[in-house]
């Protein structure tokens, strides 16, 4: 009986190494409605779906419903970029109660937030990329509203980062300078406004972020606040509503994980073995985000562009097999 | 196979012709821009100083002034204590909730948008309702504005105007301007035809006919495009308020967004109030000056 148990238990666990791939099942992807994360996301779809045999479907997502989402209800599976600051507690909780596992870094380097100005201002006058050259030519920096005035343009209406860059706006006493930091309503607001300034070659000053579309394809120069970047302080009181006292501090470089759930991470260990792997420096992606907006790629356009020329990078991410089933049906796109 | 392959797949365009249509319509959009862009929106200043004025007229006068004006324009508009006394508890509860700024953002913006849509939209309407083929023409531009999504548009008159008052303001104009349009153009045709000719008989003159018989018999209907306008631009303020016009739509947004429900229901329920005062007060005003018909008719 025993041994009958035993060769049971051995088979089943041959059965399971052999058929890793079809025990994946369906796997949903949460597609971001922003350009690096959705080629992330298609991918990850090809990848999983030619290599692991899974059945991956995207589904449209966006940072707070689909954390919320993944950690209350364990729906999508796999969220390939996730800008892990906004949702920290969130997120951590459900790593605690061993609901989700945080993958790796879709973003090696870390995301990078801050204060910019276009680069044709900063060749113009090379001051401009210090706060102090901002503040002394503040009359360049035009409010839309009040001539008498300059512009910051800030974080949209309640983004994490509307608390961080209220902070700082205070803390480098932007508004003595003549500033007001004006809330531009969404991120499709605040991406116009940096689109019309580039076009007419006007000023500009605000909150960004990278890697993003935009500023692959405007050239921003970001603007040094001074001070170097103060972590502690930064978690403490930059990022907190109620922060007293808040000190100049450069933005230190944002998480951007890969997050899955715990039961796709235990029903698919190969699968998951790979996104823990599968990761971009921020200039290869500042690089295929340009050629995107060049071309008006959408993200399945961008994957085959990305996955066929750069072999040598993704081939590293899986097994060799796996990279075999992925070159046969990329080849057959 | 892949000949037959069309029967199965709706044959698509090639993605490289695709991509050229892209590319050149954007290019033209955006060459467009940046020649005409600086002259369009030095046109907009004029309306644009209008609307920092008006505002800073409303957010800056004391606030008791601004309610005793708001109630004498209720009162003296309708007559009825009972209304202006609900408009006033309305109006201290929104100074008490601290709302008071915000509301007074939204209200000036939205009024010069009601103005705006009244004075353009009843001479479209006029015009709609003397010629079929003008008729024919707005009808489709109309639907295109009520049913394009506001997105669509807003973001391109951004690159075009900057984000702030001027765009907020055009978007509300061209969502909430078709209800006045169409029912003005209604309610001069549904004007009764031997009324009509009884004013031609008696030798009135096409403009005589127009303000002394059409325009005063269709103002109900009128007045009601008016309200449905009044209620739309209200119903667009949270959308102005992601191209960063303040007001109350902004705390909408940030309460959404982080998921505080009550300070979305407060401030929604001020841009309620706000409407049922624009309202109640257009409408009485409307029936006011109606008042003679229900003599006659009784």
């Amino acid at each position: 009986m025993k041994r009958l148990l035993g060769a049971a238990l051995i088979l089943m666990g041959m059965a399971g190494t052999a058929n890793a791939a079809s025990d994946c099942g369906k796997v949903t992807i949460a597609d971001m409605n922003w350009n690096s994360a959705t080629v992330l996301a298609n991918i990850d779809k090809f990848i999983l779906q030619n290599g692991y045999g899974c059945d991956a479907e995207l589904v449209p997502g966006d940072t707070m419903p689909t954390g919320t989402s993944m950690t209350e209800k364990g729906e999508p599976d796999i969220a390939p970029e996730l800008w892990s600051n906004a949702i920290k507690a969130a997120l951590d909780k459900g790593v605690a109660e061993k609901r989700l596992r945080y993958a790796g870094k879709s973003l090696s380097d870390g995301g990078e937030e801050g204060f910019w100005v276009p680069e044709y201002m900063v060749k113009k006058d090379p001051s401009l990329a210090t706060i102090a050259g901002v503040i002394a030519n503040a009359k360049l920096f035009k409010h839309p509203e009040d001539p008498d005035k300059s512009a910051m343009m800030g974080c949209p209406a309640g983004w994490n980062c509307q608390i961080s860059t209220t902070n700082l706006f205070k803390a480098l006493n932007l508004g003595k300078a003549g500033f007001e930091l004006i809330d531009p309503g969404s991120g499709a607001g605040l991406a116009g406004s940096i689109a019309k300034a580039y076009e007419r070659g006007e000023g500009w000053f605000g909150y960004y972020w990278a890697p993003t579309a935009i500023l692959g394809k405007y050239k921003m120069v970001k603007v040094d606040t001074g001070n170097g970047i103060n972590v502690e302080h930064f978690r403490n009181c930059t990022t907190k509503p109620d922060c007293e006292n808040p000190i100049v501090t450069m933005y230190p470089p944002a998480a951007v994980h890969t997050i899955t759930t715990e039961s796709f991470a235990s029903r698919a260990p190969e699968a998951y073995k790979y996104l823990t792997k599968r990761s971009f420096k921020n200039a290869e992606m500042n690089e295929l985000l340009a050629w995107m907006e060049q071309n008006q790629a959408d993200g399945n356009v961008a994957m085959e562009q990305y996955l066929k020329n750069n072999e040598a990078i993704w081939t590293t991410w899986v097994p060799a097999d796996v990279a075999a089933k992925v070159k046969k049906a990329l080849a057959a796109l | 196979m892949s000949k037959a392959s069309w029967l199965v797949d709706f044959p698509q365009m090639d993605r490289a012709d695709l991509l050229f249509i892209r590319k050149t319509l954007d290019g033209a959009y955006k060459n467009f821009s940046r020649s005409y862009g600086d002259v369009i929106e030095s046109l907009f200043d004029p309306l644009l100083y209008f609307l920092v004025w008006f505002e800073k007229l409303l957010v800056n006068s004391p606030w008791w002034i601004i309610i005793a004006i708001i109630c004498g324009l209720v009162f003296s508009a309708t007559r009825s204590w009972k209304l202006t006394l609900g408009v006033l508890i309305a109006f201290l509860l929104i100074g008490y909730f601290g709302m008071w700024e915000n509301t007074m953002r939204t209200m000036s913006i939205i009024f010069v948008c009601t103005l705006i849509s009244i004075a353009v939209g009843i001479p479209i309407g006029i015009m709609m309702s003397r010629s079929d083929r003008a008729q024919s023409i707005v009808t489709p531009i109309l639907d295109i504005m009520q049913t394009m999504p506001a997105f669509v548009y807003l973001i391109p008159v951004v690159m075009l105007l900057g984000i702030g008052k001027v765009p907020g303001v055009i978007a509300v104009v061209i969502y909430a301007i078709p209800p006045v349009i169409r029912l003005t153009n209604l309610g001069i045709r549904l004007v009764d035809k031997e009324v009509l000719e009884a004013a031609t008989a008696y030798g009135a003159s096409s403009r005589q006919r127009l303000f002394g018989v059409q325009l005063p018999l269709a103002l109900p209907t009128i007045m009601a495009g008016i309200n449905q306008t009044i209620m739309m631009a209200l119903a667009m303020v949270v959308i102005a308020s992601m191209i960063g016009v303040k007001g109350l739509g902004q705390p909408v947004l940030r309460s959404i967004t982080n998921q505080y429900f009550t300070i979305g229901l407060f401030n929604g329920l001020a841009i309620v109030a706000l409407a049922i005062v624009f309202d109640r007060v257009s409408q009485a005003y409307g029936k006011r000056t109606q008042r003679h018909l229900e003599g006659a008719q009784q």
